[in-house]
Formats: structure tokens, sequence, C-alpha cells
């Protein structure tokens, strides 16, 4: 079966006045249709830039990314079209991601201006229905972006998204510029249209408890490069990186008892300018062995894969 | 909309601006006397609320006894048609200019930096003596020094607040959707400078016409018989220890034009602002 | 009692209207005790913060009634200048959440750790320099003494939260006023600075608030919470009565609408809704209108019910 999504080496180097920073370094990621792949990672670890390649927003420095088994590289001006009406994306900010200016009617309408000659009442009718489906009343599309609340912009970024009924959606942290209590309202919302309309998502999160709940597959990046992927049960239940166990010893519970560690990840991420050689990680990895700091080690096993020189049961037993 | 559109309109302002604008359309037909009209005897006259004034020459006369308020009413034509021109021009260039070099940015935006760096190195006095003598001095001069003059001004700022507005993400979804180029200009940077633009071009009614009066004054400007206020500043220069009301009406004038101005495009900003409008 | 606040109100004076930001709430914080103030965005749970210190929005913001004791002094009624003087960056110190922007760029770091320790004549000269190498040895900067010509953007994330931890720390505070003092931060180095923040409460027996969104924060800092929704305190208790029988509708649908790592997947519970303008509450709970057990009753406000020792929760199916 051909993947939804697949990335292929996927690498992004920025030329600045102080060198080069090595923001995506080889990524390899396979999305089937209709799942979830989460990618997770702190701030600055490039899951952003990956999103923003496949949005067509950066252009790659070397790998494919291929929709559906085509190379969006390779794409001719008609099938590149056809890419953009089938992907969209929902951004974080949803102050940011809606034009203060324009009408949410309009709003909507704009992805469909850009691929389809619709009339006006043609076009009534697809917004009515769309904010039908996120729960938003029909007459909300007279009105501008500032008279709603941030949860209410969100569900009309994703009206927005969904108007051309696209194939893949990118959700660049789309909920953690809301409150707690709107966050609910909005992940269950996504979890409906995607069954609903068969959506295939690629969630951007930093929240791990967020990515357990909501993605079937999960890829965490460390400094530009995937340490672990797999299925996101197996990811969570046995994590095999120490990146990925550090992180999820380090996410505060809802629950007076349980007791924070620090001790699995030392110190802080080093600037992609000038990434430690060997593992990336080996600074602040509490297992770090010789050969860590000399040679990366690659992403290896399957469905769960982990790029890290410990076995799995060693790391078990260290914890 | 309705009767909230013209809530806390400032009436004042907007009753000067539509004194000025109807002045420059009506011509000669609304004036007490013919501008020009030299009356020898009324040289010098003070204005009407001062010892031998009178409403016959309710502004005073100048120091050929033309009539003060006829000459003001007549000159708001040239401050105008100045502003008007110079504003649409230096404006719609330099929006244009710095659109294109903050949206694009790269090579496109070092050359209108270059571009803009090397008009505001240049005096724009020496700019305009340059261009009276290749051209000849007169109102589309003015208009032409003002232009090459302020559209690096409009164009440095423009620029700024693109770049600070391409990084939206409705922008970036617009890319996503596969929305052109130009689509975005219009649909999406273009209203969300709008009000840039029009502060910028309120704050510029007072330069132009200062602008105008200072080249009038050195003679590369309007030229007599026209008339402008700037023209009537210079002329009454010399006059002004035994007649200062011959400089102060005009001056006067010029003030309230740029007051107005500056008021009524504050009220206009936040009018246009969907978001103050609620407040 | 350290802290003392007795039915404090604060208003925002906006054009719209008065906002009641802060509307008619007690608490208290012993020595050595993290009381949490936990809400969502406009809950006014950060201008109970700046209230403490009357640090209040220039022109807009106004405390309009009740009381702030510290250790027996009312500090409603203490001149600016008093304030100023005795308890602001003194006896009660804060944390903000950005400490990019609590930073000052154009100072180093040691006269920005030394300046309160200076204004409030502490110390001068060589013992100046000696307090602050000590203070930012407290807070574990690696190195402080090489570093205190250095400058805030040649420090990490982290770092920076460790440098005004510092700064608020200097004069021994009696009370520290943290203000979502993690959020902008990445979870490995989060769980540091938490940790931080409990150290630095051994140390010095200082009261700690520590106001957050994160439910998570909340429960591996604090030792009681108060939970501030539109205003309002509707529940405060112990850390572990909040999280194990939490009483109050609000609360409890909070704690249903978060994911939580390690938990079973279900679909979240969503609270409905939006909270209510400030500007003209409702005049009874004001939770109401989004609670599914709402009453008849619910149109009054609804009276303060003590559960259990210093458990206490504002609701109408309590009493």
């Amino acid at each position: 079966m051909t993947a939804m999504l697949e990335l292929a080496d996927l690498t992004k180097h920025y030329r600045t006045k102080h060198g080069v920073v090595r923001a995506v370094e080889s990524v390899s990621l396979r999305v089937e249709p209709r799942t979830t792949m989460a990618l997770v990672g702190e701030s600055g670890c490039g899951k952003t830039t990956i999103a923003k390649m496949i949005l067509q927003l950066e252009q790659p420095t070397s790998g494919a990314i291929r929709f559906e088994g085509q190379d969006i590289a390779t794409m001719d001006r008609a099938a590149l079209r056809a890419y953009r009406r089938q992907v969209m994306a929902v951004f974080q900010d949803p102050y940011s991601s809606l034009n203060p200016r324009l009408r949410v009617g309009t709003i909507i309408a704009e992805p469909v201006l850009a691929h389809e000659r619709k009339s006006r009442a043609e076009l009534a009718k697809i917004v009515a229905e769309v904010l039908d489906v996120v729960g938003m009343p029909a007459n909300a599309a007279r009105l501008y972006p500032h008279e709603f609340s941030g949860g209410q912009r969100q569900r009309i970024a994703i009206a927005r998204a969904l108007a051309l009924r696209p194939r893949l959606m990118v959700l660049d942290e789309p909920v953690s510029a809301l409150d707690v209590s709107i966050r609910a309202q909005i992940l269950n919302l996504l979890a409906d249209i995607q069954t609903e309309f068969g959506l295939t998502y690629l969630i951007i999160s930093h929240d791990l408890a967020l990515v357990e709940h909501f993605s079937s597959d999960v890829a965490v990046v460390y400094l530009g490069s995937l340490s672990e992927a797999g299925p996101t049960e197996q990811v969570f239940a046995t994590p095999q990186h120490p990146y990925t166990q550090a992180l999820l010893a380090a996410v505060p519970l809802p629950d007076p008892d349980h007791v924070l560690s620090e001790a699995a990840a030392m110190g802080e991420i080093a600037s992609a300018m000038n990434p430690p050689p060997g593992c990336r990680f080996h600074p602040r990895c509490p297992h770090a062995m010789d050969i860590c700091r000399t040679t990366p080690p690659v992403l290896t096993g399957a469905p769960h894969a982990a790029a890290c020189y410990l076995p799995p049961h060693a790391l078990r037993d260290a914890c | 909309m309705g009767a909230s559109m013209w809530r806390g309109v400032p009436w004042i302002p907007l009753a000067i601006l539509a004194a000025v604008g109807i002045f420059a359309a009506g011509g000669e037909w609304l004036l007490p006397f013919d501008p020009n009209e030299l009356d020898l005897g009324s040289a010098f006259k003070p204005p009407f609320w001062l010892e031998g004034g009178d409403f016959a020459n309710p502004l005073g006369a100048d120091n050929l006894g033309r009539d003060i308020l006829s000459r003001i009413m007549a000159g708001s034509r040239v401050s105008v048609i100045v502003a008007f021109y110079a504003i649409l021009f230096s404006g719609g260039i330099g929006a244009i200019a710095g659109m294109i070099a903050g949206y694009f940015g790269g090579w496109v935006d070092t050359l209108l930096m270059r571009l803009i760096e090397i008009q505001q190195s240049v005096p724009a006095i020496a700019l305009a003596l340059i261009l009276a003598a290749a051209l000849e001095p007169g109102l589309w001069t003015v208009v032409v020094v003002i232009v090459l003059t302020y559209w690096a001004w409009y164009a440095r700022i423009i620029r700024g607040e693109i770049m600070a507005l391409k990084n939206r993400d409705y922008i970036a979804f617009a890319r996503v959707a596969g929305v052109g180029t130009p689509t975005i200009f219009v649909r999406h940077l273009l209203p969300n400078i709008f009000n840039t633009l029009v502060v910028l071009a309120t704050l510029q009614v007072g330069q132009v016409i200062l602008f105008e009066a200072s080249l009038s004054f050195l003679g590369l400007g309007i030229q007599q018989p026209d008339i402008s206020w700037g023209l009537m500043l210079s002329d009454a220069r010399q006059y002004i220890t035994n007649a200062w009301w011959a400089i102060t009406m005009p001056g006067i004038a010029i003030m309230l034009t740029c007051l107005a101005s500056n008021i009524f495009g504050d009220w206009l900003r936040d009018r246009l602002d969907p978001q103050l409008r609620q407040l | 009692m350290l802290l003392s606040v007795r039915d404090l109100q604060t208003h925002l004076h906006l054009k719209r209207g008065v906002l009641r930001a802060v509307d008619g709430i007690s608490f208290d914080v012993a020595e050595g005790e993290t009381l949490g103030l936990v809400g969502e965005s406009g809950s006014g749970k950060t201008l109970t913060g700046l209230s403490l210190l009357r640090l209040l929005p220039k022109g807009s913001g106004r405390i309009v009634g009740g009381s702030i004791k510290l250790d027996g002094q009312e500090l409603t009624t203490l001149s600016e200048s008093a304030l100023a003087r005795d308890i602001r960056g003194r006896k009660i110190a804060m944390i903000m959440q950005d400490p990019m922007t609590s930073l000052n760029p154009v100072f180093s770091i040691g006269d920005q750790v030394g300046s309160p320790l200076r204004n409030h004549d502490i110390a001068r000269g060589a013992a100046l320099r000696s307090a602050v190498v000590d203070v930012l040895q407290r807070v574990r900067l690696p190195s402080p003494a090489d570093r205190l010509g250095d400058y805030p953007h040649q420090f990490s994330g982290g770092q920076r939260q460790r440098i005004v931890a510092a700064m608020a720390i200097g004069c021994t505070p009696r009370l520290l006023v943290a203000d979502e003092p993690t959020t902008a931060l990445d979870v490995t180095i989060q769980v540091q600075i938490i940790n931080l923040l409990r150290t630095i409460q051994a140390d010095t027996g200082a009261g700690i608030i520590l106001i957050t969104h994160d439910l998570g924060v909340a429960a591996s800092l604090c030792r009681r919470i108060a939970v501030m929704y539109a205003g309002q305190i509707i529940e405060t208790g112990p850390v572990r009565a909040i999280y194990r029988t939490p009483s109050h509708p609000y609360t409890k649908a909070l704690l249903a609408a978060i994911p939580r790592l390690g938990a079973k997947r279900t679909r979240l519970v969503a609270i409905a809704g939006q909270p209510p303008s400030l500007i003209d509450p409702p005049s009874g709970c004001r939770f109401a209108a989004r609670c599914t057990q709402r009453m008849d009753k619910c149109a009054e406000a609804p009276p303060t019910v003590t559960l259990s020792d210093g458990h206490s929760a504002a609701c109408w199916k309590l009493v």
C-alpha cells in the first residue's frame, strides 16, 4: 500500500551569517491514510520546519516528500494544484491565522475560491455546511474574527481547512494557545471530523499527554533528527530512546503523588548551528557511551524504531 | 451601520476640511473679491476687529491692498491639488515598492533599500533646485519634488509592516491553499496596510503644504500671479512688523488644515479598524 | 499567617465598562507554603498576583475593596513610596512568565541581579558582588563568578529563568509570586525550574504563590490549590483533596478535560461554552451556564461550603 505521505531523508539547512543551521537532518517517515502521525519534540527541534516543507512554505535542502507515492518536487503545475487542494493546515495561534479584515464567510471560502469557480450562493452553502460541521452557527459567516473567542476562532480555522474536503491536514500545535477547558472541545472536534471525512492528520505538538491521547503514531524529534518513532501505544509504554524517556519523566502529571524526575536529561538542548557529533543527544544522556560521541546511531526497528546504541532491554534495566 | 457609522465624528475638523475642499473646487464664484485686485488705498488694512478694519476685508489686506480672505480661499486650490497628487503618487509608488520589497525580500529588497538610502541622502531642496532648473518652476514641479522626496518614506514604513504581516498564519494558510500571489496582495496585504497609509497620508498633508510653501518661497514653486498659502507667507514676511495679519492669516489657514487632517485621520483609522471599532 | 487576603476586589476600567477582574477573593499563604492559583486566561489569577504588589495596569486597574495583609501589615492602604521601598522586590518578589522580557537586554546579568540588592541598600561594592555570585549559585547557574558581565542573550532559556529567579530571591523575600514561571519553557527545562522553586523554598522558607493554568505543574509544586473561575475562587483545599475529591463541577470538569499521560484513551469530556464576560457577570453562580448539573437555585450566588479541613467549594450542590 502506498503511504498517504512519505518523507525520505528530508533535510533542511539554513545558511545564516553565523553559519549553517541544520534544522532538519535526514528525516524519514511514513504516514498511512486515516491515521494520525504526531511529531513531538521541544522548541527548536525542527518539527515545525518539517511541517513547513510538507506545506511547501519551505523548500527542502535535500530528500523527498512523497504524497501518495508522487514526489512533490517533480510535480507539474496541475499536480501541484491538486496537491494543494488536498493538503490543508491548522495553525497554532487563532489570532494570527484569521485575517482580521475579512468576514468569516470570506475567510472560509478562501481555499474554495482559489481552486473553483463558484457562484455566491454555492459559496454560501459550502460555508454554511462547514460551519455546521465545526459546530458554529451559520450567521457567523457575516461577522469578523474579533467577534469570536480563541476556541471559536480555531473552529473557524478548522472549517476553512475543511472547506475543500482535503485528505491530509497538518495541525501545528492546534490547541496549545487555547484554554484548558476549550482544548478538549477542539480535540474532540478534530477527532470527529477525522472519522467523518476520512482525514489523515500530521500533528505537531510539544504536549506528550495530548500526543498520547490523540495520535496513532508518533515520531520524537531531537535537534532535527528522529530519535524514536512508532505506534503511539508502544512508544509511550516502552520508550526505547533515553530522550523519549527523559521527556516522559519530565511531564508533570495532574497527580500530587507523582514524582518528577529531572535526572533523565541533564542540561539543555544544544544549538542546531553546531550540533554535537555522534548522537545529538549524547551530551544530555545519562547512558552515553564512547560510540555515542563519534558515530550517529541509525533509526532501526519496525514498526517501533529507535536511534540508540543501547539495546532496549539494557535501557529498561538501567531505569 | 447607519447611525453608529457617524458616532464620534470630529465635526469641526471635518467642517474645516470640507471648507478647504469647497473653496478649492468652488473657485472664483465664491470669492468676495478678485484675489489679485490691487487697491492701494486698502494696503495694510487690518482685520475687522482691529481699529481701522471693516467687514469689506474681514481678515484685512496685504501690502498691495489685496483681500486676504479671498487670497486664502483662492490659495486653498493649490494646496489641495498639490496635496492630492503628491500624496497619491508618493503613497502609491511607496506602497507598491514597500509591499514588493517586504513580501519577496532577497535581492529585490536589497535593491529597494539602496534606492531609499540614496534618495534619503539627497537633500530635498537640492533636488528641487535641480528639477526646477530642468523643468519649469510651477505646481507640477512641486508635485514631482514632493513625490521624489516622500515615496521612500512610505516605502520604508510599508516594507516594515509587510515584513511583520507576511509571517501571519493567514498568509501561510493562503499559500498552503494555493491562493495566487496577486490575490494575497489584494486580499491580505493591502487591507492590512490601509490604516497605515491613511495615517501616513494625513500626516503628510501638513508636510506637503509646508513643503510647497518653502519651495514657493525660494521661487522654485508656485509663481505669481497664481496664489498659494506658501507664497502668501513669503510675500508677507517682510511686512511682519507693520502688518502681522498678512502673514498670520495664511499661517492659521495652514495650521488649521494640518490639524484638521491629523484629527480626521486619527478618527478614520479607528473607524477602519474592526477591533478598535468595538471599544 | 504570612499573607492574608480578604475579599479582594480589583477592577479594570476599560472603555467598554468596568471589568470585575478579581471579584471578592480570600486566601491565606503560610510561611514555607506553596499555594497554587489555578485558572484559565481571564479568570483573574494574574491580576490577583499583580494586586499584591499593586502593579496593576496604569490608569485602568484599581483595587476597589478588601484587604491584603503581609505579616499583619495592611498593604492596600500603604503609600506608593512605602510599597516600593519596603515591599516590592524586598518582601514580595515576582517571577514572570517570559524570561526574555523580564531581563533587560542592555544590562549585564550581574548588574540586573544586583539591582534589587542595591535599591534596597542590602549590599554595596565588593559585598554586592559576592552577594550576587552567591545568589546565582543558589539558583545553580554554572560558574556564576565568570559570567557576571555576560548579557541575557548569552544564556539559554532555562538559564535566563534561573537568573530571573535569582533577581527575585536576592533580597530573601517573604513571599514569592511566580506567574506561569515554566510556561515558556520546554518540559525537560520546566522540571528543572520546578525543582529549583522547591529548593528555593526549602532554603529560604518563603511562601510561594504559583499562578498557573497547568494542572500538572500545580500538582507537582503546591501544597494547597485555589481554583479560580471568572474572578472568583470557586474551590480551595489541600492539593490531594482537589485532585482526588474535586467537589466543584468546574474543578471536576477541568480535571476530566485534560488528556493524561499513561491514562486509558477515552474521549475527553469537554466543557461546553466559554467563561462569562466580567463586565456584566451573571448574578448567580458564574459557572452555571456551562455546568451540567445546573439547578434553578444556581441563579443565586452559591454559598462557600466547607467540606473538610481546609477544603471548601462554592456550589449549591454541596449545601
